[in-house]
């Protein structure tokens, strides 16, 4: 039963030479998701998602509550969704639930390693555990252990290990079978600014050197932008917004407008042409005040263009403003919060 | 993240001391074998951590001292056999009972080292996200409690039996004329070892600390031996008496062996042997039912 008979080796100088290919488990996506929905009683905890997941390294955003646990567990196969159907690596979650679990890995967000054994023992059972044979499983876990930067302590018990050295445990248990596909809850939880730093140099690399498509499940945006290629926001069990991260710099910015008078007015005018703006940010440099215009598209230039002409006021500067991934989870939260329905896929 | 292999030495030829490697990241690219694997890795590790392996002393030296103290047992009985060969020292059913006692406490130790660690270490978030599903995980544990249980409770018995053969005049024909016996300890020992570690992990579930398991097992044994035995004088008189001490562990298992060696009784027994043998199985179907509904999602 191979899957993938490929090598993924970094050569000292960063290059990577990898004879794997993104069809690891055929052409499926890594998570598929048609009308999925789950609720407990009378409390929705998911609300009809369809939604595509490619073989990519993606942040999975959302407050608490939004459904994210939700939604790993029932892809994980560990609970069924109400409705709908999903599939993760072109396994049934509910009719392939085992399989599944053998093919991808898990990095939760809460403590969960055994004290009292060994990293080498603990991580080398869990192998066996995704039903690679003994010996395998046993130079599986050396091989990975090292990888995250274990290898000397590797035979010293969990209970000694510092909260990062833990993380780097669960990170290796999640590979060390060779997945197709890792989620990892919260990955950075509880670390220093160092240790952090060097997951997310991990997880990058899980992703991008070893061809591992990675799901990060977190709440800290920057995290999020450091690493991942794609972002799917969730709010109360609702999809907001599933895109690439690339885009979302430029295609959801704001427009920021000075003019030297009738700021209040100018808001007006251009929010009854359908073009929401408020008065708030500021001009770092020459520490003037701006009018923030939420960029829809290109007719947003038009009408500042012609509000300032009706006006009669002179437009003393026009600029596009690339809105963070924060912004845009502000943004999609508050119009979900706003009464707006349905996300964008 | 990668760090270089050590260089090795100076080479004349091409003058650079040798070549650095990187051990890189390989795929894994051998077999699978899947759930079944799991379930039998989750069996073996189960049993090994129970038994304190790859442990300091402190964690082995309780089953250590129990597996001791059987075996010696035995072995002290067959020497007095040996030795004094009229003499019989200890009947097939005294001797479940006397190790009924070492037996629970055996239990009382592994129950609780195969599912309270798991639970209170939250490694159970793990087991339940690899290639197992959750009554994979029940049926392993109970598999491993029962696997080691019959170590103390049946590998000592058919020892005891091994050796009676072997001790008498003519040991084959006493291995032929005598396999009924080996049968009804066999079944004994499995009933009463599957019946003290169904009910070992049925409490062990309802906790994730051992220093409250451990006690409850314990205790609760005695406890349950003192109440039904009080219970049971104070109403000796009444026709259905008889019927209480099917709650007490002690008491069922010594009627069990018993019922099945009925020439050996000192008292009467009062029921037969399948009244006995139903009681234990229905015992431990409730302990593998409970057990399933304390790990079944309650999604």
């Amino acid at each position: 039963m191979t899957d993938r008979g490929s090598t993924s080796t970094l050569s000292l100088n960063g290059t990577l030479s990898s004879s794997l290919t993104n069809g690891a488990f055929g052409d499926a996506p890594a998570v598929e998701i048609r009308g999925v929905r789950k609720s407990f009683g009378n409390v929705v905890a998911l609300e009809r998602l369809d939604l595509t997941i490619p073989k990519a390294a993606v942040g999975l955003l959302g407050a608490n509550g939004a459904g994210k646990t939700t939604l790993l567990r029932i892809l994980l196969g560990l609970t069924d969704p109400t409705e709908g159907k999903a599939s993760v690596l072109g396994y049934d979650t509910q009719t392939d639930g085992v399989r599944v679990r053998e093919r991808v890995g898990y990095m939760p967000e809460s403590d969960c390693l055994p004290s009292g054994t060994t990293a080498a023992d603990f991580v080398g059972h869990m192998a066996e555990m995704s039903g690679l044979p003994a010996r395998a499983a046993r130079q599986r876990a050396a091989d990975v252990l090292y990888h995250v930067g274990l290898d000397e302590e590797r035979y010293r018990l969990i209970k000694g290990f510092s909260t990062g050295m833990k993380q780097r445990v669960k990170l290796a248990q999640a590979i060390v079978h060779d997945p197709g596909l890792v989620f990892l809850d919260e990955p950075t939880n509880g670390m220093d600014p160092q240790g952090r730093d060097e997951m997310l140099d991990l997880i990058k690399r899980i992703h991008k050197m070893l061809g591992i498509a990675v799901i990060v499940s977190s709440h800290i945006l920057e995290d999020i932008e450091r690493v991942c290629d794609h972002v799917v926001i969730l709010n109360n069990g609702k999809l907001m917004l599933s895109q690439p991260l690339e885009g979302i710099g430029t295609e959801q910015g704001d427009l920021l407008v000075r003019v030297d008078t009738r700021h209040d007015e100018f808001i007006q005018r251009l929010g009854a042409l359908g073009f929401p703006a408020t008065m708030g940010s500021t001009d770092e440099l020459h520490g003037r005040e701006e009018i923030v215009v939420r960029f829809d598209g290109d007719q947003v230039y038009d009408a500042v263009r012609d509000v300032a002409a009706e006006m009669e006021i002179a437009l003393r500067s026009l600029r596009k403003r690339a809105r963070s991934l924060e912004d845009v989870y502000i943004g999609e939260v508050e119009a979900s919060e706003g009464g707006a329905t349905g996300g964008r896929s | 993240m990668v760090a270089p292999s050590q260089p090795t030495s100076f080479d004349n030829e091409t003058g650079r001391y040798g070549e650095v490697y990187d051990r890189g990241y390989k795929h894994y690219d051998g077999e699978r074998l899947g759930r079944k694997h799991a379930f039998n890795a989750l069996v073996r590790y189960s049993m090994q951590r129970a038994l304190g392996l790859k442990k300091k002393w402190t964690a082995k030296i309780v089953p250590i001292i129990l597996y001791v103290v059987v075996l010696g047992t035995v072995l002290i009985l067959i020497g007095i056999e040996a030795f004094l060969p009229d003499t019989t020292t200890m009947s097939y059913p005294e001797f479940f009972i006397f190790i009924f006692i070492i037996e629970g406490m055996f239990v009382a130790t592994i129950a609780p080292e195969m599912l309270c660690p798991d639970r209170r270490e939250n490694v159970l978030t793990l087991y339940f996200s690899r290639a197992i599903s959750r009554l994979d995980y029940v049926l392993a544990k109970l598999i491993a409690t029962g696997i080691l249980t019959l170590t103390i409770s049946l590998v000592p018995v058919v020892l005891l039996w091994l050796f009676r053969q072997l001790l008498a005049d003519s040991p084959l024909s006493a291995l032929k004329d005598n396999a009924g016996d080996l049968g009804k300890v066999a079944l004994t020992g499995t009933l009463i070892a599957l019946y003290l570690g169904a009910g070992g992990l049925m409490v062990a579930s309802f906790t994730s600390r051992k220093s409250i398991a451990v006690p409850i097992i314990i205790v609760g044994y005695g406890v349950t031996e003192a109440l039904v035995s009080a219970v049971g004088y104070a109403l000796r008189d009444q026709s259905w008496s008889d019927y209480i001490f099917f709650l007490s562990p002690g008491s069922l298992a010594g009627n069990l062996a018993y019922s099945f060696f009925p020439d050996l009784e000192v008292e009467a027994i009062p029921f037969e042997w399948w009244a006995y043998v139903s009681a234990l199985a229905i015992t431990i179907v409730i302990a593998c039912a409970v057990m399933v509904w304390r790990y079944v999602p309650e999604d």
